[in-house]
């Protein structure tokens, strides 16, 4: 085999290996949209239908992994660069943070404590990084290092995890604006610092703030798929 | 990286997935639409008249509702005698028969179609299914019912 079939032959390895990637996430993209648009509507809800899911889609990303040789560090499930990771988010967490204050302060809707009333404001938190971590590692960890796969680092990947994580949350206009903004920023940190717990924690902080300032009518209840409707 | 196991992994997935919803969807309709509601209907001269049961609840009472040309007209129960519908085997008890006074319509032909209204998802969700045959009728001026075509339905108890 001379020089040049050896280059055609990976040329046709990494388009093929790019083309996996973006089914990949396709694929992954579609699990989540059954679960918000068919388990909540013709499922009604169903814990079982919905715990299949998971499992189908979860199985399917552990596998990916194993396949790709891709092990926990790799996917951000790390301390070494946790404060690496939090130096990238603290300011435009901050920065995004007075502005929802603000916005909370002059339409009176700031309320620190109203998050599901009743519910222990130490459990707030928790439920919210646990959360924040799923959705970061199904974003980060698949969709952003497929996208990377096939776009490489940089604007286009970050963008195409933003849209991504956008859609995830349609119809709900006021979450699909949102995440839009988070998911550009998350991408792009993950991107220079692939960190999974740093991540999870802005994502639960960032959800207290986004539900403890804005009008909860703008939020649609965090609702998202077929659910909003109600 | 080990492609042709990536690309059996995505076919298995979406196979896995086709099912799932498939699943879900036959679940859905048999608990929404369940096959389980029988009767029959007649234009009288004075009545959209017939009988309802539900075969899953053969002592129970079906709660109908009676739509004229694709308008909502009336509600009522099927709690009527009909002794002729336990003879033919389709019930369990005589109580499932029908009758709707005779709505104020234009002179001219309409068509009507009796729903048993079934609930399910826990109460949340209402769904209508359609009894027996829609029933074709003219509508005299003197205020009388006529039907224009004789249903032809092996459920008529009445040509068994």
């Amino acid at each position: 085999m001379t020089s040049q079939e050896r280059n055609a032959e990976k040329s046709e390895g990494g388009a093929i290996d790019k083309s996996l990637a973006f089914w990949e996430i396709i694929s992954v993209i579609t699990s989540c949209l059954i679960g918000e648009w068919v388990v909540f509507s013709v499922g009604r809800g169903s814990s079982v239908a919905f715990g299949v899911l998971v499992f189908i889609v979860f199985a399917f990303m552990f596998t990916s992994h194993r396949l790709r040789g891709e092990s926990a560090r790799d996917l951000g499930l790390r301390l070494d660069n946790f404060v690496a990771a939090a130096r990238l988010l603290i300011l435009p967490m901050l920065l995004a943070s007075a502005v929802l204050i603000l916005i909370g302060y002059s339409k009176g809707s700031l309320g620190f404590f109203r998050w599901r009333g009743g519910q222990s404001i130490l459990g707030i938190p928790a439920l919210g990084i646990f959360w924040g971590l799923l959705q970061q590692y199904a974003l980060q960890a698949f969709i952003n290092r497929r996208a990377q796969l096939i776009w490489g680092r940089g604007a286009l990947s970050i963008l195409f995890v933003a849209v991504m994580f956008a859609v995830l949350h349609l119809p709900n206009p006021g979450l699909t604006l949102a995440t839009f903004g988070g998911g550009l920023l998350w991408a792009a940190v993950y991107q220079r610092a692939p960190n999974l717990l740093a991540l999870a924690l802005s994502h639960g902080i960032m959800t207290w703030i986004l539900v403890s300032t804005i009008p909860a009518p703008l939020l649609g209840g965090l609702r998202v798929g077929f659910k909003y409707f109600g | 990286m080990n492609q042709t196991r990536l690309f059996r992994l995505l076919i298995a997935k979406s196979i896995i997935e086709t099912f799932f919803v498939g699943t879900l969807a036959v679940v859905f309709f048999y608990t929404a639409f369940p096959p389980q509601f029988h009767g029959w209907g007649e234009a009288t001269p004075d009545s959209i008249a017939g009988w309802a049961v539900n075969h899953s609840a053969p002592w129970d009472r079906v709660e109908l509702q009676l739509f004229v040309d694709g308008k909502f007209v009336a509600s009522g129960t099927a709690n009527l005698s009909r002794p002729d519908v336990v003879a033919a085997g389709w019930s369990k008890d005589e109580w499932h028969g029908y009758a709707f006074s005779a709505p104020p319509l234009s002179v001219g032909d309409h068509e009507a179609r009796v729903y048993a209204i079934h609930e399910s998802g826990g109460g949340i969700r209402q769904t209508l299914q359609l009894v027996g045959n829609p029933i074709r009728f003219s509508f005299h001026a003197n205020g009388k019912l006529s039907e224009l075509t004789s249903a032809n339905d092996s459920s008529n108890p009445k040509s068994n």
